[in-house]
């Protein structure tokens, strides 16, 4: 509506320049007529009239081109009639034009501010990875030189090998974390950013180094408090078996030491899958790889459930391949063990377990199925968090402490494997570990034949 | 027309090759840092694992000059470059052979670094290494820097550090031969450390080298065996001359 009417303005504005410009030329060509019928050759003084008019037009022009030329906006020229009203509507235009670019100025301005007082540093990186844009702490933490590195490739500045393997790949749901030696040692986080159709990158870069040695001083204080809890344990639980087994002991104490025993036992438990999992956090990446065979593994562990008085009517097992594994056995082991402690833990007596191992086109596969309790979906995210239980008191029940899934997580991240839970609560679960094709060796000597 | 595209288009591509050329140098230079850093933190803490990495992952540096050196031929070959882009080249060749010796240098401070942990550390921890080592780290970063930035001012400036690292290298010498003297049973252990601070100071001169060719490449002049106020000042009066 408005925009109809302020068309129609403009409309009524040109018509009226048009109309001024006609009466001009109309007045000028009447009076140069009359002049000229009374003084007697009409034609020249037609002639003289028009080219006056057509000079003082020009003059008008040439001013109003200088003046266009070099933008002193605020002084138009002083023109009458129809020239008057076009300097105005110039004048206008570019009163607005320029009142706009002062506010984008001030904008980027205050943007610029805003961010070079930001906590993190970032940077704007250009299609091929080239420095389009960097604030003041990017500039400090990745060494870049204001102004004069705009342009350079940022892995020509940031040379880190695990920064430019990253930006490589291309896949920037993670950050990266890389050491800066230095007067001082700094770990920085660097997290690329990249929008949907965009070329451009944002990088955004963060110290660290706090959160670093944080992390550190748990797990050490996690290691040496186990360490040193282990030691006088075995000394309490040396003299209650002693007491246990001896034979001249009075009757009401027989009851008390028997869970006395059963305790230091439980806490026997807790402490090694304490340092169990500090072992897995602090050792780097797995060196020693061999053979594992997770056929005869997994038989094994079998019948040690098997022998179990309480458990399941049905543990199944299935071998569909005879393929090993390249990793540590005792890890390897372990993660095993956990999956299929937890599901006889949680199945009732006339459930049952199936233990499957396969492989495909993916790489290999462990699944541990159980018709048990099962697991609701809002505790399937924390499931692996170091003492996080579903159920405290029935987990204390059955003899667990939280910590199994979280030495299953952190083996498995070892192995370059995942763990994928499928559970629905009063079901059953199914926990399922997928190793990449890398991981897989052939057997040294076939297996033997059936499963 | 369509004779002006497709001549364009090769220049883009030649310099898009020229490009890639320098990224994959800065690379190698990246992954030396880190190897260089990682050999002297590792002897520093006696860590042997650490210091055996850094020995198991040489390979990957002598692997990337190799490739790099390829490149290089390759260019030459079809594309005969020529002034500035013929310069490059040449920076480019020399670079990777100082790069890799860094490497080879590193490998060799890992190697003593892994020996080294198995022995009693002194009671200074290293200090001295660990400075010398620092300063050359941030040597063979900053020239590298002036690589990635063409800076010839930056990479004199990195070429005259070189004159401290040899002083510390030289008052490292005299500690040791203190120690040797005054037990006789720190010999072994003291010779090592030399080795270590003269494989330190090797990387100190590599890194001037590099500054060189980076001066080489922006100038197109030869500044090696000259003294580099002398080189300073020429330049000056080139540019000085130039600007009149």
């Amino acid at each position: 509506m408005s925009r109809e009417s302020s068309s129609r303005d403009q409309w009524s504005h040109l018509s009226g320049i048009v109309w001024q410009l006609a009466s001009r030329v109309g007045l000028v060509v009447g009076l140069s007529l009359l002049i000229g019928w009374i003084a007697g050759n009409m034609g020249w003084w037609l002639a003289l009239g028009l080219g006056t008019y057509l000079l003082l037009q020009l003059r008008n022009l040439w001013e109003l081109d200088r003046w266009v030329r070099f933008r002193s906006v605020l002084h138009p020229p002083d023109f009458s009639g129809p020239w008057g009203e076009l300097t105005a509507v110039i004048a206008r235009i570019y009163r607005r034009k320029q009142f706009h670019k002062q506010r984008v100025a001030n904008l980027l301005r205050e943007f610029r501010r805003l961010t070079s007082g930001m906590p993190d540093g970032a940077a704007l990186l250009g299609q091929h990875n080239e420095l389009l844009w960097f604030n003041q702490k990017a500039e400090r933490w990745l060494g870049l030189r204001r102004k004069r590195d705009v342009g350079i490739r940022i892995e020509n500045l940031v040379r880190y090998p695990a920064f430019v393997q990253y930006l490589e790949r291309g896949d920037f749901t993670h950050s990266v974390t890389v050491l800066q030696q230095g007067v001082q040692q700094h770990w920085l986080s660097i997290h690329l950013v990249q929008a949907e159709g965009s070329k451009q990158k944002l990088l955004i870069v963060r110290d660290v180094t706090h959160e670093i040695r944080i992390e550190a001083m748990r797990k050490d204080f996690v290691a040496n408090a186990s360490h040193e809890l282990r030691s006088p344990l075995t000394v309490i639980s040396g003299y209650l078996d002693a007491l246990a087994d001896d034979t001249e002991l009075e009757e009401t104490w027989k009851e008390p030491v028997r869970e006395m025993r059963r305790q230091s036992e439980r806490m026997r438990i807790l402490i090694d899958e304490l340092l169990q999992l500090s072992r897995l956090e602090n050792s780097g990446e797995l060196t020693d790889n061999q053979r594992v065979d997770v056929c005869g593994l997994l038989s094994l562990l079998r019948k040690d459930v098997l022998s179990l008085a309480r458990r399941p009517a049905e543990i199944n097992l299935q071998l569909d391949t005879d393929v090993c594994l390249s990793g540590a056995e005792t890890e390897l082991q372990s993660v095993f063990a956990n999956l299929i402690s937890n599901a006889v833990k949680y199945t009732p007596p006339e459930g049952r377990v199936d233990i499957r191992w396969w492989r495909d086109s993916e790489g290999a596969h462990l699944s541990v199925a159980d018709t048990g309790i099962g697991i609701a979906a809002e505790d399937l995210p924390r499931l692996t968090e170091r003492f996080y239980r579903v159920d405290a008191g029935r987990s204390r029940d059955l003899g667990g402490f939280g910590l199994g899934l979280a030495i299953v997580k952190h083996a498995l991240q070892r192995h370059d494997a995942t763990l994928t839970i499928d559970s629905e609560l009063g079901k059953g679960s199914k926990f399922t570990c997928h190793f990449p094709p890398e991981r897989i060796t052939a057997r040294a000597y076939p297996a033997v034949a059936g499963n | 027309m369509e004779k002006a595209d497709l001549s364009h288009h090769i220049l883009s591509r030649f310099n898009a090759d020229l490009e890639r050329l320098r990224t994959s140098v800065l690379q190698m230079g990246g992954l030396v840092e880190e190897q260089l850093a990682n050999a002297v933190l590792a002897l520093v803490n006696g860590d042997t694992a650490a210091a055996e990495k850094v020995v198991r992952n040489d390979h990957r540096v002598n692997g990337m000059e190799v490739s790099i050196d390829e490149d290089c031929n390759r260019i030459l070959a079809t594309r005969s470059p020529a002034a500035s882009d013929l310069r490059l080249i040449v920076a480019v060749i020399k670079t990777i052979t100082d790069l890799e010796r860094i490497g080879d240098e590193a490998e060799k401070i890992g190697y003593i670094g892994s020996r080294l942990a198995t022995m009693e550390r002194p009671a200074d921890r290293y200090r001295e290494i660990k400075h010398l080592g620092r300063a050359v780290e941030q040597m063979v970063h900053d020239a590298l820097d002036a690589f990635a930035r063409l800076d010839a001012d930056a990479a004199l400036a990195v070429a005259k550090r070189d004159r401290m690292v040899d002083e510390e290298y030289e008052a490292i010498q005299r500690q040791c031969i203190t120690f040797m003297m005054e037990d006789p049973r720190s010999i072994r252990r003291a010779i090592d450390v030399l080795w270590v601070a003269r494989a330190i100071e090797r990387i100190g001169d590599h890194a001037k080298n590099i500054c060189e060719y980076v001066v080489y490449m922006v100038h197109g002049k030869d500044v090696r065996h000259i003294r580099i106020e002398d080189v300073e000042e020429e330049l000056k009066a080139r540019s000085s001359s130039a600007a009149s």
